[in-house]
């Protein structure tokens, strides 16, 4: 068991590099135009001004070395070009734990994304937690009560044909909206300028976040819990039907303790997949929600910085989302064999 | 319980006047500001010697106790003698003083430093001249003759010599050497020293570690969520009069929250979150203006933005005047401006501002819409109707007429009009294949030439109004994306660049807005407009066609205004 884990987690490591190097090499091959900022075309400048700042900002970056140990020359044929090379200064880095440095703001990279997740985990976290409590309760329960299962299945399929986004603006015109019920605050959590007050953890900021924190969970827990509900349900309602449930209904168990005890756990194979496919998702954030109720997390970093072309915030990025989903993917493993040791991984 | 009793709160009313921002301003390095969030930021920090005033529209004296007094050197060099005001002074109380200007303009051309942007913009400064017997004043040489060079000279921040060079260091160089430094050349000792003291400071993230000389200080930067700017006590400006408006603060604090969504920032604002929403977008405006309520007070201004249609000059099919002259005429403008605008901005002929009205040309009319009118002139132009479209004979073939049309993907106000265009032109039977591009692959594109027709917003600069970088046949293919062409427009433009009255000055820009109409390079569409909602306890915004658009360090919340 050990050695198989080990060599899982060995396995995730190589994954993670390989993508991170694709996306760092894929990214910087068609920065050309990285750094065209508009700024740099001044009304005074001359062509020739120009060519020259472009110049100096690819030195300063350090754009101007060759990508990769190996490039193509002139005439078509490939060359070594040593050690001098960006993606070799990149991996060194990396393995003393820098991403480097941010190339609109140039700070660093871990700097960024620490202070992005501190805003995206909470938020994703707490949704991803309600939203599997949310959907196992439903489910056992209108596994034991099936009279409520077409109601129910077709609300919850209404919710699903909902966009994230038309979701969360919805709460947001409904609950924060002084026309309608003015109930949460419709600024950001950012809106905090009573510096005493965010300056540390305190009550005040609870007081100031946690209301603020409220709708995007929301939009998250009714975004995420249609898909989960309705598959554990189906898988649930597959299990009702076995042999072996039968048999405990006849020893006379209430229906509630036939679900829970029985089929619960020979149904929950599937939504253990989905609820590690969370992980991942709980890292990257979620973009919609976080631009409407204006949280700086992952989501809007690493669309701003596609956008923007900061590609060491991307890459930095994506190496934190590839390592979550293939700790994800390990996860499932994992839960797999807890639920249902028959399963066993394949040497 | 924490909860329940925290979901209604509201601001103390007396407190902090809190400004949307949609984005954070990233750096605040006052040598490579690049957007107008960063700009608006620093203004509070720093002074520069001249600082534009909304109302009046003018640039006026900030740091320098006066306009410069101007004088010439030969044919090619103009002399801008400053001084500085003798109250001016840093935050840690020493005066501000030449040496510091010098300082400046030294890091601005020092290698090793962020400052690439900074060297373009003020490389026509070419040497700084101290006056050995006043330690404020100096003389600052320039490259040209040119009218704008006033803007040039006076309008960069001024950084305090004591913090970022204590040691002197670039004093041993002139600021001619520093600008010839060779970019393969390696900084020696000293510069390097001056750009590790600079980069060690971290100015971009931490511009408070540098003193300044403005009337705010920033009293807290979260990123991505608020800056805080707090009045300082005591400031030197406070007594001095004659300011800009700007530098007359009476807010005591300034908070700029993110909210990167409209909807989600209305909301703010109609509850009391927050104060001032600048550049509202038109629908929004459009609601608020049909349901207004009591709380919030609308403004509206004119804006030196206006949106632009261009074509490809070096397109055979477009490369001359008469198709263009036809397909300009394919822009329903009126309609436009009612649609997308609600009726508010302003339609023009030419790309200087209708309200400028010492320079715009009000004898030309704007384009008029007219299909009837574009068909003729594309029979005049040699085009001929076929099944397949219009034709034409060329010295390689037979030119068909059918436009690739560019703009900015999810910009909404050009999705409309590029919808309008093609919807007309394909009524006269030109094909247009609309094309909205990513941001950075329309820049792209644009400097490739790969387009037929493009589509933007020119942010125009009111002191300033200087064509040559967008229409003179020596730009590059990156601010003249049209590849415009033509040399009674390049005489015009050189003459214009180095006239000094401004009566002669004002009759060469007529004469070349006549001439950009006749050749049609570019359609002038219509001049956006700038609005602003605010809370209406928030007084003083003294909106205007100035960015930002309002002056914010003016604003207080007066407890009269909030009973009306």
């Amino acid at each position: 068991m050990g050695r198989l884990l080990l060599r899982h987690l060995g396995q995730t490591l190589l994954g993670t590099w390989l993508l991170a190097s694709a996306v760092f090499l894929l990214s910087r091959a068609g920065s050309e135009q990285a750094l065209l900022s508009p700024d740099l075309a001044a009304p005074s400048a001359s062509v020739a001004d120009m060519r020259a700042a472009r110049a100096a900002t690819r030195h300063r970056l350090g754009l101007d070395q060759p990508l990769f140990y190996i490039g193509r020359t002139a005439t078509g044929g490939w060359q070594w070009r040593g050690r001098r090379n960006q993606y070799h200064h990149w991996l060194r880095a990396l393995g003393r734990g820098s991403l480097g440095t941010s190339f609109r703001t140039g700070e660093p990279v871990t700097q960024r994304l620490a202070r992005a997740l501190a805003f995206t985990l909470p938020v994703t976290a707490t949704a991803a937690v309600l939203v599997a409590l949310a959907a196992l309760t439903l489910a056992v329960w209108l596994a034991a009560a099936p009279r409520w299962q077409l109601p129910v299945r077709t609300a919850l399929l209404a919710l699903q044909s909902l966009p994230l986004f038309i979701i969360a603006l919805a709460l947001l015109l409904l609950l924060a909206n002084p026309d309608v019920l003015d109930w949460f605050p419709a600024d950001s959590v950012a809106s905090t300028p009573d510096a005493a007050a965010a300056a540390a953890f305190s009550a005040a900021s609870l007081r100031h976040l946690l209301p603020r924190l409220v709708l995007p969970v929301a939009a998250l827990v009714l975004a995420a819990l249609p898909e989960l509900t309705v598959q554990l349900d189906a898988a649930l309602a597959h299990e009702l039907r076995q042999p072996y449930i039968l048999t405990a209904k006849a020893k006379g168990l209430p229906a509630l303790a036939v679900v829970r005890r029985h089929a619960l756990r020979n149904a929950l194979l599937p939504t253990l997949a989905q609820l590690a496919e969370l992980l991942p998702a709980m890292v990257a954030g979620a973009v919609v929600v976080e631009v409407i109720f204006a949280l700086p997390g992952m989501g809007c970093l690493l669309a701003e910085a596609a956008a923007t072309r900061d590609y060491p915030v991307l890459v930095g990025g994506v190496l934190l989302v590839g390592l979550a989903r293939l700790a994800s993917l390990l996860l499932a493993d994992l839960s797999y064999s807890w639920a249902d040791p028959r399963i066993r991984w394949q040497a | 319980m924490l909860l329940a009793g925290s979901c209604t709160t509201r601001r103390d009313p007396a407190g902090a006047i809190r400004i949307r921002w949609a984005h954070d301003p990233e750096t605040l390095t006052p040598l490579a500001l690049h957007s107008q969030a960063a700009m608006d930021a620093s203004n509070l920090m720093h002074m520069s010697l001249l600082q534009a005033n909304s109302q009046p529209l003018a640039l006026e004296p900030a740091l320098a106790t006066q306009r410069p007094t101007v004088g010439w050197r030969g044919d090619s060099l103009t002399t801008f003698r400053y001084v500085i005001r003798p109250a001016a002074t840093w935050d840690d109380g020493r005066p501000v003083l030449a040496t510091d200007v010098a300082c400046t303009l030294k890091l601005i051309s020092c290698p090793g430093l962020p400052n690439e942007t900074a060297r373009n913009n003020f490389g026509q400064i070419k040497q700084i001249e101290a006056d050995p017997t006043n330690p404020r004043a100096f003389t600052l040489v320039c490259q040209g003759q040119a009218p704008e060079l006033l803007l040039i000279t006076g309008d960069f921040f001024i950084l305090s010599e004591a913090s970022l060079d204590p040691e002197h260091h670039l004093r041993r160089y002139t600021l001619p050497a520093l600008q010839r430094w060779p970019a393969t050349r390696p900084p020696d000792s000293a510069l390097q020293a001056v750009a590790r003291h600079y980069l060690a400071a971290d100015l971009a993230n931490h511009p408070e570690r540098s003193p300044g000389c403005g009337p705010y200080r920033l009293a807290r930067w979260e990123k991505d969520r608020y800056l805080s700017f707090r009045r300082k006590a005591g400031w030197w400006g406070q007594t001095v009069p004659g300011l800009p408006l700007a530098l007359k603060p009476r807010a005591a604090q300034l908070d700029y929250l993110i909210i990167p969504d409209a909807s989600a920032a209305i909301l703010a604002l109609r509850r009391g979150d927050l104060d001032v929403f600048p550049q509202l977008p038109a629908a929004d405006f459009q609601r608020l203006t049909t349901k207004p309520t009591a709380e919030i007070r609308l403004y509206t201004s004119d804006s030196h933005d206006v949106a632009i249609a261009g074509f490809n000059t070096r397109h055979p099919a477009l490369a001359d005047a008469l198709t263009r002259q036809a397909l300009s005429r394919l822009f329903d403008t009126a309609g436009l401006l009612r649609g997308t605008q609600q009726g508010r901005g302003q339609r023009t002929a030419s790309l200087v501002a209708p309200f400028d009205r010492a320079n715009y040309n009000d004898s030309l009319r704007p384009v008029p819409y007219d299909p009837p009118g574009a068909r003729a002139l594309l029979e005049k132009a040699g085009w001929q109707q076929r099944a397949t479209g219009w034709q034409r004979p060329g010295p390689r073939g037979v030119h068909q007429l059918r436009l690739l049309v560019r703009y900015r993907a999810g910009d909404a106000l050009f999705a409309t009009v590029a919808l309008q265009f093609r919807a007309a032109a394909t009524a006269l039977g030109v094909g247009v294949e609309l094309r909205p591009t990513e941001s950075t692959l329309l820049g792209k594109a644009l400097v490739s030439g790969d387009f037929d027709v493009f589509m933007r917003t020119l942010h125009g600069n009111p002191f300033a109004p200087n064509l040559a970088p967008l229409l003179h046949s020596a730009s590059s293919s990156e601010t003249n994306a049209t590849r415009f062409s033509n040399p009674a427009c390049d005489r015009l433009i050189d003459a214009i660049a180095t006239t000094r009255d401004s009566t002669t000055r004002a009759r060469q820009l007529r004469r070349l807005q006549v001439l950009l109409q006749r050749q049609a390079p570019l359609v002038p569409l219509f001049f956006l407009p700038n609005r602003v909602a605010a809370r209406r306890d928030c007084q003083g915004l003294y909106v205007s066609s100035l960015k930002p658009g309002f002056v914010a360090p003016t604003i207080e919340r007066t407890a009269a205004a909030a009973t009306h």
